[in-house]
């Protein structure tokens, strides 16, 4: 098995974000436009959420959580 | 000879019922379809299948321990960072077209089949630890994790 499961980052940040500024783009979103719709209260909200993801994605790649001793 | 008669009565009957009833379907099936394209453009957003099984065979054996990925997990993990993505589109774009639009082609770069199937069998066994990882899954969290990321990059979020 290859050991990408140990890398948080599974694909290149740049293939990320060539993704997402191409669909945006492509759809006629403007970006300027759309940040001044973010309030700071939903902001700081989002930032928590990203962070909280963030985070139990990390715990599940890192170890799994499910844990068993069987013994017969 | 009246079985004979009822039968080609009914048939004439059931041919005269389809003649009238054959333009009237045709515009059922036209407004059907109409309201298919509709509905389907909220179904679309997301669809992920995947299936995952897992069995572990023990026998004869002690001290096994056995370390297994909890899919049930993973799946609400995909489901949460799917709603985050969907939830940043929908107040920064809009509930509009292009919005919808976004969201399901950031979706569907992982719109894929994934099946996984893992079979251990463990006999006449000391001492083994067993550790298994549902890859797919894993992938496909990470991934959705970083659309994520660089999407509330992009609005100054983070």
């Amino acid at each position: 098995m290859s050991d990408s499961s140990k890398n948080p980052k599974i694909l290149s940040d740049k293939v990320i974000d060539l993704l997402v500024s191409t669909t945006l783009q492509k759809n006629g979103v403007n970006i300027d436009k759309a940040k001044k719709q973010l309030s700071d209260e939903q902001k700081k909200m989002f930032k928590e959420l990203v962070e909280d993801l963030s985070k139990q994605v990390d715990a599940f790649v890192k170890k799994p959580p499910v844990n068993k001793k069987e013994s017969k | 000879m009246s079985k004979c008669y009822d039968d080609s009565e009914y048939k004439r009957r059931r041919r005269r019922n389809d003649e009238e009833e054959r333009p009237r379907r045709k515009r059922d099936r036209e407004e059907e379809h109409d309201d298919a394209d509709v509905v389907q453009d909220g179904v679309q957003k997301s669809f992920i299948d995947q299936e995952s099984d897992e069995l572990v065979w023990i026998k004869d054996s002690c001290n096994v321990e056995v370390q297994s990925t909890d899919t049930q997990a993973a799946v609400s993990l995909q489901v949460g960072l799917q709603l985050a993505i969907a939830l940043v589109v929908s107040i920064t774009i809009g509930d509009s077209d292009e919005g919808q639009s976004v969201a399901q082609e950031l979706f569907q770069q992982f719109d894929t089949e994934q099946t996984n199937k893992q079979k251990i069998f463990v006999e006449n066994s000391k001492d083994v630890t067993i550790t298994t990882t549902d890859t797919d899954l894993s992938v496909n969290i990470q991934a959705l994790l970083q659309v994520l990321v660089a999407l509330v990059v992009k609005l100054d979020v983070l």
